[in-house]
């Protein structure tokens, strides 16, 4: 038995790799103003991907997830912009985004549609509230407060949106691994049939983690309307389909059963260690799009023939023995 | 009669009736001729996309690519027109290049899926974000206007037959075609007998791996003729401008009664999806609603149509089982 590395280890070396890599061979990348400008770019999309890796264990997808996050952010600066507080209009932030991802996890749970659908039309049916409401105009004019949110550090070095991500990171690995619902979610993910059947409530599972990914999502939209000082309807937006890939990147499976919090962090870090490294190299953005579209296909071609090849060897194996 | 009544298009057309009723009363311009065959014209690309993508949807898989892989026959059209000549030759030689790099790009597709085995989602994921950023990076995001295009292929878009445009006998001839495939050739049965229940399809000898292969390649395909389509009805290349129309696309297959379990979905019903969508969003503008309450309307009518399925389908599955156990007992 020779110890053998995770998959999620491995993505976490190679994030590490990536990262000297473009540290030794990129000039200003391992410089500090790059350095605290990543830090800064990291929590929003990392808490979005968290979010949507939450709902791909359970076999779904939430394609409405960057529209929730706009349409919370719209929520909160209605409010300041009609002078109310920080607190209350982060609250009514948080609430109009449960309200939107109670309504898909109703029409998942309940009607039981697949999610696909569901948020393929909550999607649509969130961006025209959003536009309905705005008028497509961006919102802007926050208190000065309110940007310490996303802008601000925690004891001069660490930005606060970071600690932010990293509670949630923390959270959400308790929550998956140690709470009762965590475990349920997985067990739905591998057999929705075989969970109902041995007691669990699979409505009340699912319906939870729709509001939990509407949750993160407000969180994000709260950090970065705060670090862009102004909302619009594509706030977040490009973060949707990069947010499948993180997850899927990260060793969760599509069809559900599997996935772990830190397999998605990493790979949020090497999105974001690539992005940040090909910009600074001056490479054209939409590039950046096509290496991270090409890692996407090459990781998961690479993991069918190490799948395919470690199963010829434990066919093998038995055979030698006897 | 009841047949009629029981099936799933019927519930579309009578929406879509109702609407026309409705909107007949807001404006006479609708129920025109001229306005139907504009709103047709103008959904072409759409349409034959949908063809494609029910057959995807019908095997249970999805295709997110095809958006970004349309633009990028587009614009490989828009390169090629520098080299083509100002004769006829050109257009019959667009229709042979573009469905054949529609096609290839598809089979990259196909076999990243069917040989791979990486879910379909992924993979067109992964192609989506390939294809489109190719494309920007070449052109730079910039428009190509229709000064380098031959004079055939012009002429060739403003050709009329009996007062109705050439772009539609296309679409209608790719729905023909789709359709004969699905009802009548080895193949097309294939796709429905996988869709159906893609396990007992394999035992009885239907080659899996071939069938996916087909679907994306057709899809690709159809997506190279969707192209030429796009670049007749603008007579322009433009690479943002089909950007986010894969979800219409499936938002249009799943409207005309397809389900992504797989195994349902008719050509005539996505034809049926698309002119749903296609004359509210028409009848929305002719009624002077706002424009911003249109996705707030799309969005609604396609939850309440995919829950208003579901409802449907679980009560008729536990009809059947009903029938099974008095029959046991």
């Amino acid at each position: 038995m020779n110890a053998k590395l995770s998959k999620e280890s491995i993505l976490g070396l190679i994030a590490i790799g990536i990262f000297v890599g473009m540290s030794l061979f990129t000039p200003r990348f391992f410089s500090s103003s790059n350095l605290s400008n990543m830090m800064f770019q990291l929590p929003e999309f990392g808490l979005i991907a968290l979010g949507m890796m939450v709902v791909i264990i359970t076999g779904g997808i939430d394609l409405s997830i960057t529209y929730i996050a706009a349409f919370s952010g719209v929520g909160a600066a209605l409010m300041m912009t009609n002078g109310f507080g920080i607190l209350p209009a982060i609250i009514v932030g948080i609430l109009f985004a449960l309200a939107c991802g109670a309504f898909n996890g109703i029409v998942v749970s309940r009607i039981g549609v697949p999610p696909i659908l569901v948020t393929l039309g909550t999607m649509v049916l969130f961006e025209g509230v959003i536009l309905a409401i705005t008028s497509g105009n961006a919102i802007s004019g926050f208190p000065d407060a309110y940007s310490l949110i996303g802008n601000g550090y925690y004891m001069g070095i660490i930005p606060l949106s970071l600690l932010i991500l990293l509670f949630f990171i923390i959270l959400t690995g308790i929550l998956l691994n140690k709470s009762t619902w965590g475990r349920r979610v997985y067990m739905y993910g591998s057999n929705d049939t075989a969970t109902l059947f041995s007691g669990v409530k699979n409505s009340k599972v699912l319906m939870k983690v729709y509001l939990y990914a509407s949750l993160l999502a407000a969180v994000s939209a709260i950090i970065m309307t705060s670090r862009y000082n102004s909302v619009k309807v594509d706030l977040g937006s490009s973060y949707l389909l990069q947010s499948v890939a993180a997850a899927v990147l990260g060793g969760t499976n599509i069809h559900g059963g599997y996935g772990k919090v830190m397999g998605t962090i990493y790979a949020v870090l090497i999105f974001q260690f690539i992005r940040n490294g090909l910009n600074l190299m001056g490479a054209h953005s939409s590039l950046v799009d096509v290496v991270i579209g090409a890692i996407l296909i090459v990781v998961l071609t690479f993991n069918f023939f190490s799948d395919k090849f470690s199963r010829k060897k434990a066919e093998n194996t038995p055979e030698k023995a006897a | 009669m009841k047949l009629l009544l029981k099936q799933k298009e019927f519930s579309v057309l009578a929406i879509i009736l109702i609407i026309t009723v409705i909107l007949s009363f807001v404006s006479p311009v609708f129920l025109t001729v001229q306005n139907w065959l504009d709103i047709i014209e103008g959904n072409t690309v759409i349409g034959i996309l949908a063809i494609g993508m029910t057959l995807i949807i019908i095997t249970s898989d999805i295709d997110v690519s095809v958006a970004a892989l349309t633009t990028a026959v587009t614009v490989s059209i828009g390169y090629l027109f520098q080299f083509l000549p100002d004769n006829w030759s050109s257009v019959v030689l667009i229709f042979l290049i573009a469905p054949l790099i529609g096609m290839l790009l598809g089979a990259f597709n196909g076999l990243l899926v069917s040989r791979i085995k990486i879910p379909a989602i992924v993979v067109t994921l992964g192609t989506l974000n390939i294809f489109s950023g190719l494309v920007l990076y070449i052109t730079n995001g910039n428009y190509i206007n229709s000064t380098n295009f031959p004079d055939s292929f012009l002429a060739f878009s403003n050709i009329e037959m009996a007062g109705i445009p050439i772009l539609i006998y296309l679409f209608a001839l790719v729905a023909f075609g789709t359709w004969f495939i699905l009802k009548y050739t080895l193949i097309g049965r294939s796709v429905l007998a996988i869709g159906g229940n893609a396990q007992s399809s394999v035992r009885v000898g239907i080659n899996f791996e071939k069938v996916k292969m087909f679907v994306f390649s057709y899809m690709g395909f159809l997506g190279g003729i969707a192209a030429i389509a796009q670049t007749s009805y603008t007579s322009a290349i433009d690479p943002n401008g089909l950007a986010g129309m894969e979800l219409t696309v499936i938002a249009a297959v799943v409207l005309g009664g397809a389900n992504i379990h797989g195994g349902r979905g008719s050509i005539p019903g996505t034809l049926l999806g698309v002119l749903l969508l296609a004359i509210m969003q028409n009848g929305m503008i002719l009624a002077r609603i706002d424009v911003f309450w249109q996705n707030v309307v799309t969005g609604a009518i396609i939850v309440i149509a995919v829950s208003y399925d579901e409802i449907n389908h679980r009560r008729n599955q536990e009809k059947l089982s009903n029938i099974d156990v008095k029959e046991a007992s």
